[in-house]
């Protein structure tokens, strides 16, 4: 973990090469690569689901585990990137990447109007604010049925050409999460990301040595949201609808649940917890219709006995003495 | 629709009404302050087991019949149910993580909001029920020139009945004045030689117990089905953040404010009536980010 | 440099600050003393920014500061530690001055470069400086008390303050971690000679409840009492005060058998 601190010179390629988890990673990445062609179409289509929402957990654990703040209403803004890009798809005939772009920039800006309120309010008041706006939206999305489907949600929303097959849009969403997993890498290592977790670990020391704790936490809400915008733009690639779901607060906080399983304290844990989410919704399913039942004691579980997730209890068991409960905030797997 | 103008008895007659469901949803978020004051947790599952005390009421209401005698044993019974169900889940469950921050308060009770709403579907299935009033509160009478149900005049005294009541517990009874303590501060409680797991036990059953009273009496006003939890909770939730935290007359302020609201927003623009008490609560929450009154901490 | 003129500050009925005034010259090391509850910590607390004095001014470099928020402050060049230790406890050592000093280059909202090799070397000076370089690995959380308190003020230092403000630098530390403290507090003001009024040394504001250790190194002394200013003078004068002496000093130069015992 120190390898590269105080060595400027160190180039990128040693610091990469020395991190333990990146080969695995790849091996996984290039088993996803091959997977359309070997894989029957549904489970290429629930891996497709599965990349949606390990992209909108772990925008939530910018704000949750790096961010320490309560976002209780992280949904809304994956909504409004989803609803965003149907609306322009549907309605108007602009070509169809403006709406691809203006999908998460609108979400990152309900982000921002959002946040510019929360983040005057600690903790708590935070989050039960946010619900309150979020839900306003949500109420303002279900009833406007001439306009947003209301109750329907808007369905057989077209696919821009090139990405007209199910495996073209796999790989479409397969690329843009691991450019927007680099992007989340990159940042949470920044001096911003560094700042950050200081922030969330004490806000008031963080004041006392000249940052601006209520912009920081502004600009790591809008990131997050906009992130979130962009897993939005992505499911309505993968389903070619939207629907007033996708901004209630029982998915905000299944994301929550997921970041959780995954492990918050950890970079990859998130997605972690969204696969493990989506494979069990998806083969419990099957076999009852009570899967809220099942998710719910599996938190009650993951609260009385894993919570660190399961890739903060693999850290700990799997960890030499090298591992410490900070780093793995900051550099591990 | 907007800009026509409306009658004083049409104002009037809808002003009651939004009066009406207030009441319910004060006795709901009473409740739900009340827990979040004492255990500073808020209730998710406070939705679901309004729904229970609904579906309770229907069975009870079902197996009673609704002669008058059998209505009060109803509204005495079914909210009692809930009661049983949340002290069962507090004692076996929920206190073991009162040592744990509150993130995980609040993610037990999201846990247990899960499994009990599947779990009236297991019990009660999906199609909706109904209950029917007993037979001396159907019907309406003309105020305002309007008919006005009955049985929200019922509900007008109910409600303040049940401010009165849970005025005097928490003001005049050694238990209301221990939670009200603990709500503030815990730790004095219990070097006071207080048993403060008992007080969070006490105060988590008397919140569901509201929780379910409000679903028992609206009960005979609605179509009972699954979803009435995650709809509740949320305008629960809203209500209590716009009251002030903990505070149970800001908990009366909040639903005569979202009842009332919600209610003229049918006369004025019906499509869109629920904009009306979300609007307001922006409006609250922007001049007031904290709610209205005081929060208990 | 700094001047405290006249503040308030009330908590509900309980006046905590009542009119306190202080005078702090550049290169300076000025101590504030009095018995617990006098209003110490929050006197600092308005200096900084924490909080919002009700009456008065308080003015840093010509500029009037008072009710200005605290990262403000902080920027315009007056770093502080805190009483009760106040670090980050899941970061490292190396980590938690790192803060600071990304703070200071403004580079907080930096997204792009590596956070590892930025201020680098600042940061290791500054760990160095106070002694706490072989610790630099280690989580803050897992610190001795005393290696704490220093680390506190290695983060103000993170900063390059003109004034740094420390309260109680030495509270809860044995004898041999307080002389080290005082060591490093006199290293950090510079050689005697460049200390005093319009010294080049770094200008130090700190608060004591270590008698032997404000004496020994302080050049000016403001004592308060109840939330008031009752002094603020050179060493000599404020031992000589009768005044002080009533309030809590203890000792008496003149009168042996005399004086309260220290609060």
């Amino acid at each position: 973990m120190f390898k590269g601190v105080g060595n400027p010179s160190t180039t990128l390629r040693t610091r990469l090469v020395s991190h333990r988890w990146l080969w695995p990673a790849v091996g996984v990445f290039i088993i996803l690569l091959i997977l359309p062609p070997l894989a029957p179409r549904f489970y290429v289509y629930i891996f497709a689901l599965i990349f949606v929402t390990a992209l909108l957990a772990m925008s939530l654990n910018l704000t949750v585990g790096y961010g320490g703040l309560f976002q209780f209403h992280h949904s809304v803004f994956y909504g409004v990137g989803a609803y965003t890009l149907a609306l322009m798809l549907t309605k108007t005939s602009l070509p169809m990447w403006v709406g691809f772009i203006a999908g998460p920039i609108m979400a990152a800006v309900v982000g921002l109007f959002i946040g510019w309120f929360c983040v005057r309010l600690s903790q708590l008041y935070f989050g039960m604010l946010q619900i309150s706006l979020g839900s306003l939206i949500w109420a303002i999305v279900f009833r406007w049925y001439t306009f947003t489907g209301g109750d329907d949600g808007i369905h057989g929303i077209p696919r821009p050409p090139i990405l007209s097959s199910s495996n073209r849009a796999y790989y479409f969403i397969l690329f843009a999460l691991v450019i927007c997993l680099v992007a989340m890498y990159i940042i949470v290592k920044s001096p911003f990301g560094a700042t950050l977790q200081a922030v969330r670990d004490n806000p008031q020391r963080c004041e006392a040595v000249g940052i601006n704790v209520r912009r920081h936490q502004l600009m790591a809400i809008v990131i997050a949201t906009f992130f979130a915008g962009v897993a939005g733009v992505l499911f309505v690639v993968l389903e070619r609808s939207v629907f007033p779901s996708l901004l209630f607060w029982t998915l905000s906080l299944e994301i929550f649940i997921m970041c959780l399983l995954g492990g918050w304290f950890t970079f990859a844990g998130p997605m972690l917890g969204a696969a493990i989410i989506v494979a069990l919704r998806t083969f419990v399913g099957k076999y009852t219709e009570y899967w809220t039942l099942v998710l719910g004691v599996i938190l009650i579980l993951l609260i009385f006995f894993l919570p660190e997730g399961v890739m903060g209890y693999f850290l700990r068991i799997g960890g030499s003495a090298n591992r410490r409960i900070g780093e793995s905030g900051k550099g591990a797997g | 629709m907007l800009g026509q103008s409306f009658s004083f008895a049409a104002l009037a007659s809808q002003f009651l009404v939004g009066l009406s469901r207030a009441m319910i949803l004060f006795v709901v978020c009473a409740g739900l302050s009340f827990v979040l004051g004492v255990l500073r947790v808020p209730n998710v599952a406070h939705g679901a087991l309004y729904m229970i005390g609904a579906f309770s009421a229907y069975s009870i209401s079902t197996l009673l019949g609704s002669s008058p005698a059998g209505f009060w044993l109803t509204l005495i019974l079914a909210p009692l149910v809930v009661a049983l169900v949340s002290l069962i889940a507090e004692r076996a469950l929920f206190c073991h993580l009162y040592q744990r921050e509150h993130l995980m308060l609040l993610l037990f009770t999201f846990a247990l909001s899960l499994i009990l709403g599947d779990l009236v579907k297991l019990v009660w299935g999906a199609t909706y029920r109904s209950v029917l009033a007993p037979a001396f509160l159907r019907g309406s009478f003309p105020i305002f020139g309007s008919a006005f149900p009955r049985y929200n005049l019922f509900l007008l005294v109910i409600g303040p009945l049940v401010a009165i009541g849970l005025w005097l517990f928490v003001n005049k009874t050694k238990m209301g004045k221990i939670s009200r303590a603990a709500a503030v501060d815990r730790e004095m409680v219990g070097a006071l030689g207080i048993n403060v797991s008992w007080v969070f036990a006490a105060a988590f059953v008397i919140g569901c117990y509201l929780a379910g009273l409000g679903g028992a009496l609206v009960a005979p006003t609605i179509s009972i089905t699954l979803g009435m939890d995650h709809n509740i909770i949320i305008e629960a939730f809203l209500i209590v953040t716009i009251g002030g935290l903990g505070n149970i007359w800001g908990a009366l302020v909040g639903s005569l404010i979202f009842g009332v609201t919600q209610s003229l927003g049918v006369l004025f623009w019906p499509q869109f009536a629920i904009v009306f008490p979300y609007t307001a609560v922006v409006v609250v929450l922007l001049l007031r980010p904290t709610g209205l009154l005081r929060s208990v901490w | 440099m700094l001047q405290v003129e006249a503040v308030h500050k009330s908590f509900g009925d309980f006046a905590a600050v009542y009119g306190a005034s202080l005078t702090v010259e550049k290169g300076e090391l000025v101590a504030v003393i009095g018995p617990n509850g006098a209003g110490k910590t929050t006197l600092f607390n308005l200096i900084t920014g924490q909080l919002k004095p009700d009456k008065g001014k308080i003015v840093f470099k010509g500029e009037e500061i008072s009710g200005l928020p605290a990262y403000q402050i902080c920027k315009m060049g007056i770093g502080r530690s805190f009483q009760i230790v106040n670090i980050f406890p899941r970061l490292t050592v190396f980590e938690n001055v790192q803060v600071a000093v990304l703070s200071h280059q403004r580079q907080s909202s930096n997204l792009f470069s590596p956070a590892q090799s930025l201020a680098v070397e600042e940061t290791h000076r500054i760990l160095e400086s106070v002694g706490l370089s072989g610790q630099a690995g280690n989580i803050a959380g897992s610190l001795s008390h005393g290696d704490q308190k220093i680390l506190e003020i290695a983060i103000a230092l993170g900063n390059e303050p003109e004034l740094l403000i420390l309260d109680e630098p030495t509270a809860g530390m044995s004898p041999e971690e307080t002389a080290a403290t005082i060591q490093l507090i006199k290293q950090l003001a510079g050689p005697e000679q460049s200390r005093g009024a319009g010294a080049q040394g770094l200008t130090i504001l700190f608060c004591e409840h270590d008698m032997d250790v404000v004496f020994d190194i302080a050049q000016s002394i403001m004592v308060m009492h109840h939330g008031q200013t009752l002094i603020q003078g050179k060493p000599e004068e404020v031992r000589m005060n009768t005044q002080v002496q009533e309030a809590y000093l203890g000792f008496d130069a003149a009168q042996p058998s005399g004086g309260e015992p220290d609060a």
